[in-house]
């Protein structure tokens, strides 16, 4: 009977100890709310619905096209997606010098992500100024797959 | 209007409030003016709930779209045994499944124990209040809403074709994943009720009734855990057989709580004294726990790709789930007190009961790190409205804290079934050895043979005590597997001398469950440490039938590529048979008459109409147009006129015609592959790419081999004139695969060996 209460009590403590600490750790370390965009590849997007205005706003004044990137903060292939893929030098030049991007919170904003026709993270949608959808990339595609979409998206935009 | 099968669902509530009032008249006042209703009623109420099943289940196969769920969980195109499992595709349907398993439990214990014990007739109460609990939860989101309720739908519109099943669920695992878990949900319903009766009344035998309920719980969501496994193992983007998402960790953690329930319950049932709390607590937890699985499915709180939604049942399953485990609680606590201080005999502290409760233990630690895993993020969105997570990657917490008790209840399993009284000195060195080893071996330096892989860009964002629990060495865990292993067979051995049958053959399942925990574990570790894994491997078109060279010494022979549709040619073509108007085309000489079928021949009369031949899946026949027409061939018509059957060959002068869409709403392509490894075939067959409703679906190839080892590949659709491929070597895994087996080949055998005494 002693055995057994003593290695309840020292198993409660355990539990209450992992508890406390990994609650604690998620809290100073893996917020995601993300202010600094540092869970976005460190790119600057515009956030929520009026984000999405705003983006094609600059967008029809600057002809450029948007990109809008549907993410979730559970989503692990994001994580990797974002440092990888967008996070690659030639690819983060040409979105950030050339595009409007627009990133959307699956979780958050599922107005968007429902007229959009998105149901999983991660995709990306290139648009042209007004809004006509010109490419739908969904998953983790790799920088090479990616760099030439978005140097002919933007051409196409440019062209016209 | 209520629904005939709403009504059906009314009836089963009366049927079974009836039959509680019986139970409960017996049991408060000796009643017995409705005691001998009781039984016939709750098998009366199994029966309306099997046939509201059974009416959901022909309204799918016929494809009634006028009922919501139908209409968004099926269509025409699809084969029948996807219509049927459109009925558990969605929330409703899975209520209604869940509810019918609670009461057809209800009916066999009534059935087996007709109600003799005081014990039965209150695990009965319990059971059959839990059941109309959940005919209330399937009422509020009944799969019987027509949608006429729909203020936007006229009346008597019916849908020409239903919404359709999501391509990702157009699969075969679709077919038996879903029920298996929910049956085992249901089924732990009885355990837990007598537990409960138990707590409350200390009545004897409530382990005995529960027994096999328990094991068949057991089986039942072991089974749809691992099924679900297998399904994502072959799905794109589910990250594997096992990726911690909320969904399946849910599941996970009762039956967690339920292995450790089975544990104790061996002991309890020698010795009424042994784990006369635990055993009983463990029973209401799993059960609380099925609850809680429920929550993170329906309440819309956590992200998951099992999510259905928000839906206005998740407030009532909190509320069960909260009065669940208040009534637990407090009856464990109060049957605490009660209890008396036995003095047993000391045996030591390393005696069978000690040890078997580090392993309850360590079961309850396992189930605890997963569920505050998944729940304390959504504690604090909720409580903080910030979002965590729980760490860099989401599968290295569970990973990084379930590993150490992952070993010592592998040591503990390696002790458990070598203990024997006599030899415990010796036992213990050994253990102690063992477990030394396994300290050892947590420090070696392997490559990337770590508890979390070090090349991830995760890794070094994780905090110091998760690189650090990260840091140990994989090898750590061939010690303990070892030694368990090393158990088992010295215990096999043990049981098969035994001479009488029934406890050899539970001996031998006993065996092969705890053998196949040693397959899935190595299987498990060995597969994630080692896979490797190509993306975005493009095969272009013009390269049919060559080697195409992907690097690391890998090739592809892509052979051939086709497309066909998942009902192949059984389109339904809606109207009467062609076949059965060419067979016989005076009966029909005169009637108005519909046709559906595919232009094959067109042909102009020159200013008098037009002739067009439709094809059907039973013949073809000549149709006669008055003006020209503006479908092409090979599209689809339904028409309507009259047959003239004068002519040389029958033909049907049409009235009225419109197009009808024939193109299906799944289409499938396969494309036919062989891998090679050094100029050596290592695998070849077919992977294919569904495209349908909702996205797309993946049967990537997955060939099997002798070593264990599978070549995996997964085929992303044709585009732009290349084949996208993902190459995955993944060794070890079939060990897992073969573990699971053996995890249901051994409970059947134990299950088999139920006597009267246990």
């Amino acid at each position: 009977m002693k055995t057994k209460k003593l290695l309840t009590i020292l198993v409660l403590i355990l539990i209450i100890a992992f508890a406390y600490g990994s609650y604690n750790i998620a809290l100073s370390k893996f917020t995601l709310s993300d202010k600094n965009n540092s869970y976005l590849g460190g790119i600057k997007f515009y956030r929520s619905d009026s984000g999405l205005q705003k983006g094609f706003l600059e967008a029809q004044q600057q002809k450029k096209p948007v990109m809008v990137y549907f993410w979730a903060i559970w989503c692990q292939y994001c994580a990797g997606f974002q440092t990888n893929t967008l996070g690659n030098p030639q690819v983060k030049q040409i979105l950030e010098n050339d595009y409007v991007l627009v990133a959307m919170d699956l979780d958050v904003d599922r107005d968007v992500s429902g007229r959009y026709g998105v149901s999983y993270p991660p995709y990306l949608i290139f648009m042209d100024p007004n809004g006509n959808i010109l490419q739908r990339i969904p998953g983790a595609v790799g920088p090479d797959y990616l760099l030439p979409i978005v140097t002919q998206v933007r051409d196409t935009v440019r062209s016209k | 209007m209520i629904t005939l099968g709403d009504s059906i669902l009314y009836a089963g509530i009366a049927v079974s409030a009836i039959a509680l009032i019986g139970l409960l008249l017996k049991e408060l006042k000796n009643n017995d003016i409705l005691y001998r209703f009781v039984s016939p009623l709750i098998f009366l109420a199994a029966g309306l709930l099997a046939f509201a099943y059974l009416l959901i289940t022909y309204y799918f196969v016929v494809s009634d779209f006028t009922y919501e769920y139908v209409w968004q969980y099926s269509s025409r195109d699809l084969p029948l045994v996807y219509k049927i499992a459109g009925t558990w595709a969605g929330q409703p349907g899975t209520y209604l499944l869940w509810v019918l398993v609670i009461f057809i439990s209800a009916a066999w214990l009534a059935q087996t124990t007709k109600h003799a014990t005081a014990l039965a007739r209150r695990t009965q109460i319990i059971t059959v209040i839990i059941g109309i609990y959940f005919i209330v939860l399937t009422l509020i989101q009944t799969p019987f809403k027509s949608i006429y309720e729909f203020s936007n739908v006229p009346q008597g519109f019916v849908p020409p074709d239903g919404s359709g099943l999501n391509a990702l669920l157009v699969n075969f695992w679709m077919t038996v994943h879903p029920p298996l878990m929910f049956i085992g949900y249901a089924a732990i319903t009885i355990p837990f009720a007598a537990a409960i009766v138990y707590l409350l009344t200390k009545d004897e035998g409530w382990e005995e009734l529960g027994r096999q309920w328990a094991r068949f719980t057991w089986l039942f969501l072991g089974m749809g855990i691992a099924v679900g496994g297998v399904w994502a193992y072959l799905v794109l983007g589910w990250g594997g057989f096992w990726a911690w998402d909320p969904v399946e960790t849910a599941s996970f953690i009762p039956w967690l709580t339920l292995t450790g329930y089975l544990h104790a319950a061996s002991l309890h049932r020698k010795n009424k004294a042994t784990f006369s709390i635990a055993a009983p607590m463990l029973a209401a937890v799993s059960f609380i726990l099925v609850l809680y699985a429920a929550i993170v499915v329906r309440s819309g709180l956590f992200n998951s790709v099992h999510a259905f939604g928000e839906t206005s049942t998740g407030t009532l399953l909190i509320v069960s789930v909260v009065a669940a485990t208040v009534i637990a609680l407090v009856l464990g606590m109060k049957r605490y007190f009660e209890e008396p201080e036995t003095v047993e005999e000391d045996k030591g502290l390393w005696n069978k009961t000690n040890i078997f409760y580090v392993t309850l233990l360590l079961f309850v630690v396992l189930a605890f790190i997963s569920f505050w895993g998944i729940t304390f993020p959504v504690f604090i969105q909720l409580t903080q409205g910030l979002k965590v997570g729980v760490a860099s990657d989401t599968k290295n917490f569970f990973n990084v804290w379930s590993y150490p008790f992952t070993i010592i209840l592998l040591l503990a399993l390696g002790f458990c079934l070598s203990y024997k009284e006599s030899e415990k000195q010796k036992q213990i060195q050994t253990l102690a050895v063992v477990a030394g080893l396994s300290v050892v071996t947590m420090l070696f330096r392997t490559g990337n043979f770590y508890v979390l892989d070090h090349t991830s860009p995760f890794f070094v964002r994780e905090p110091t005590i998760y690189k650090l629990l990260g840091s140990i060495s994989l090898i750590s865990i061939f010690p303990s597997l070892v030694y368990a292993a090393w158990a088992i067979v010295n215990r096999l051995q043990e049981y098969l001398r035994i001479t009488s049958l029934r406890p050899k053959i539970k001996g031998i399942g006993i065996a092969t469950v705890h053998f196949g925990v040693v397959l899935i574990l190595f299987g498990t570790v060995i597969s994630a440490s080692f896979t490797s894994s190509m993306d975005n491997i493009n095969i272009p078109l013009t390269a049919k039938g060559e080697l195409v060279d992907i690097g690391n010494g890998y090739g592809v022979k892509f052979l051939d590529l086709s497309t066909s549709s998942l009902t192949g040619k059984t389109n339904s073509y809606p109207g009467t048979q062609i076949g059965d108007i060419m067979n016989n085309p005076s009966s029909f000489e005169g009637t108005n008459v519909t046709i559906s079928g595919q232009i094959t021949n067109i042909s102009s009369l020159q200013g008098h109409g037009t002739l067009v031949e439709l094809t059907d899946n039973s013949g073809s026949m000549w149709t006669v147009f008055p003006g020209n027409i503006t479908e092409t061939m090979g599209a689809g018509l339904t028409v309507t006129g009259n047959v003239m059957s004068g002519f040389q060959v029958p033909v049907l002068q049409v009235v009225t015609g419109d197009t009808l869409d024939i193109s299906g709403n799944y289409n499938v392509q396969n494309v036919k592959l062989e891998v090679y490894q050094n100029g050596g075939k290592i695998g070849s067959g077919v992977a294919q790419y569904l495209e349908g409703k909702g996205g797309s679906g993946t049967f990537p190839l997955v060939d099997r081999s002798i070593t264990g080892t599978d070549v995996y590949v997964i085929f992303q659709g044709e585009s732009g004139g290349y084949i996208p491929l993902t190459l995955k070597i993944i060794p070890a895994v079939n060990f897992a695969w073969i573990g699971i087996i053996l995890f249901a080949i051994g409970i059947i055998l134990i299950m088999g060996t139920k006597s009267k005494s246990g």
